[in-house]
């Protein structure tokens, strides 16, 4: 086996040591860690620069459709508003009581021999009903029958077109008078009818009551 | 041998270097790092709320070009029943106005008083004022009095009666003195 000599050991162990130098060796690591962090972070500028040119974009589009859009809101508030105006509008109109189909009920009930001195009619507050004062005066040999027949045709006619009717004598007295009804002097006797009913059931506001008129007193 | 073991000098370096990276490291994440990363979580936020702002307003449009379209015939009806009640105090048009009415319906006399004014309590109906009127006509026939109410309901859709009577005249049996109550509605101009 031959023999080697190393003469330069020294040298070369200085070397090694230089290599390994924990300086350097720290410098190099220092120096690719930031060249690594140097890049992520000139990555995620990157991305970030692109993010903000995005939202320059959509910024620009909002902007672009804002006066559109704010105008199409205001329209939308004023639209539903006057659909609810409308609405509470209508909901009154269709709400209100109509008094001329009363009236054409009542003329249509009256006979020649009961006469209507008064009539006062009130829609109560709620709008739930509406309450009718009748007062007059009947004749015939029984006059009290005759203003019987009047309540039992106004609750029959009205009945028809509206809930709950009712139909009370408040007052029904004989007068001391007679009148002359058809050539024979008959006897006379005041009524005074509390009408009472509730809500139309298909009733509409007529355009041309009944000819028939009230008998005057 | 001696080689491999570091120098008190070389140890010394090194802590001081394993110091300078962590103190790099803090300034790097917390510098330049975060404040970017913050600034794209913003800018992400904003991008976000844009869109859905954008998204939005697309339906409100659409949704508003429908809704015109739905509610042609409200605001037909609203604006003709805003026509009915002409401009200025009520108490200068509405008087006359039921005077002619009459006059129209073969009712000579006729006279409105204005007997008060509400607010409306429902909201909808918040600018429109409720006027209560007594209306007068001591000459009347109860067959012209019914055809009348029965047009003034027709006409005036605004206008309702909640009182009424009607009293034989005693010295002139031919007519009849007929009284209204009448409650009208007003926009507030």
């Amino acid at each position: 086996m031959a023999l080697h000599l190393n003469l330069l050991h020294e040298e070369i162990l200085e070397q090694r040591q230089r290599q390994r130098d924990p300086l350097k060796l720290g410098v190099l690591a220092l120096i690719s860690c930031g060249t690594l962090m140097f890049l992520y972070y000139s990555w995620s500028a990157y991305r970030t620069l692109e993010l903000k040119s995005k939202l320059g974009a959509v910024d620009r589009a909002w902007v672009k459709l804002e006066p559109n859009v704010t105008a199409a809101q205001k329209k939308v508030a004023e639209l539903q508003n006057i659909i609810k105006t409308t609405r509470a509008l209508d909901d009154y109109i269709e709400g209100r009581f109509f008094w001329a189909p009363v009236l054409q009920t009542i003329a249509r009930c009256v006979a020649p021999n009961t006469q209507l001195t008064s009539l006062d009619g009130t829609v109560l507050d709620d709008g739930k009903g509406v309450n009718v004062t009748i007062e007059g005066v009947a004749a015939g040999r029984e006059p009290r029958a005759a203003a019987e027949d009047l309540r039992q045709m106004l609750a029959e006619q009205l009945r028809q077109n509206y809930s709950d009717v009712k139909v009370e004598f408040k007052a029904l007295e004989d007068l001391d008078t007679t009148v002359n009804l058809g050539g024979t002097r008959v006897p006379m006797a005041r009524y005074n009818l509390n009408v009472t009913f509730g809500p139309k059931i298909a009733a509409q506001p007529t355009s041309t009551p009944s000819a028939r008129q009230k008998k005057r007193s | 041998m001696t080689g491999s073991k570091l120098t008190k000098d070389q140890i010394k370096k090194l802590a001081l270097s394993v110091m300078g990276f962590i103190f790099l490291l803090y300034v790097y994440f917390t510098f330049f790092l975060a404040p970017l990363q913050r600034s794209r979580a913003d800018t992400r936020r904003k991008i976000a709320d844009r869109q859905s702002k954008i998204d939005t307003s697309s339906e409100d449009l659409k949704k508003a070009a429908k809704l015109e379209q739905n509610a042609k015939d409200a605001t037909v009806r609203f604006a003709a029943l805003r026509k009915l009640n002409p401009e200025g105090a009520p108490l200068a048009w509405f008087p006359p106005r039921m005077k002619g009415f009459f006059a129209s319906e073969q009712i000579d006399k006729a006279v409105a008083r204005l007997e008060g004014s509400t607010d409306l309590k429902q909201e909808e109906l918040s600018h429109w004022t409720r006027y209560n009127w007594d209306i007068d006509l001591p000459q009347t026939d109860y067959s012209i009095l019914g055809k009348a109410i029965a047009d003034l309901e027709n006409a005036e859709p605004l206008l309702c009666i909640t009182k009424l009577s009607i009293r034989a005249t005693p010295d002139q049996p031919q007519f009849q003195h007929a009284q209204l109550a009448a409650a009208n509605l007003v926009e507030k101009k």
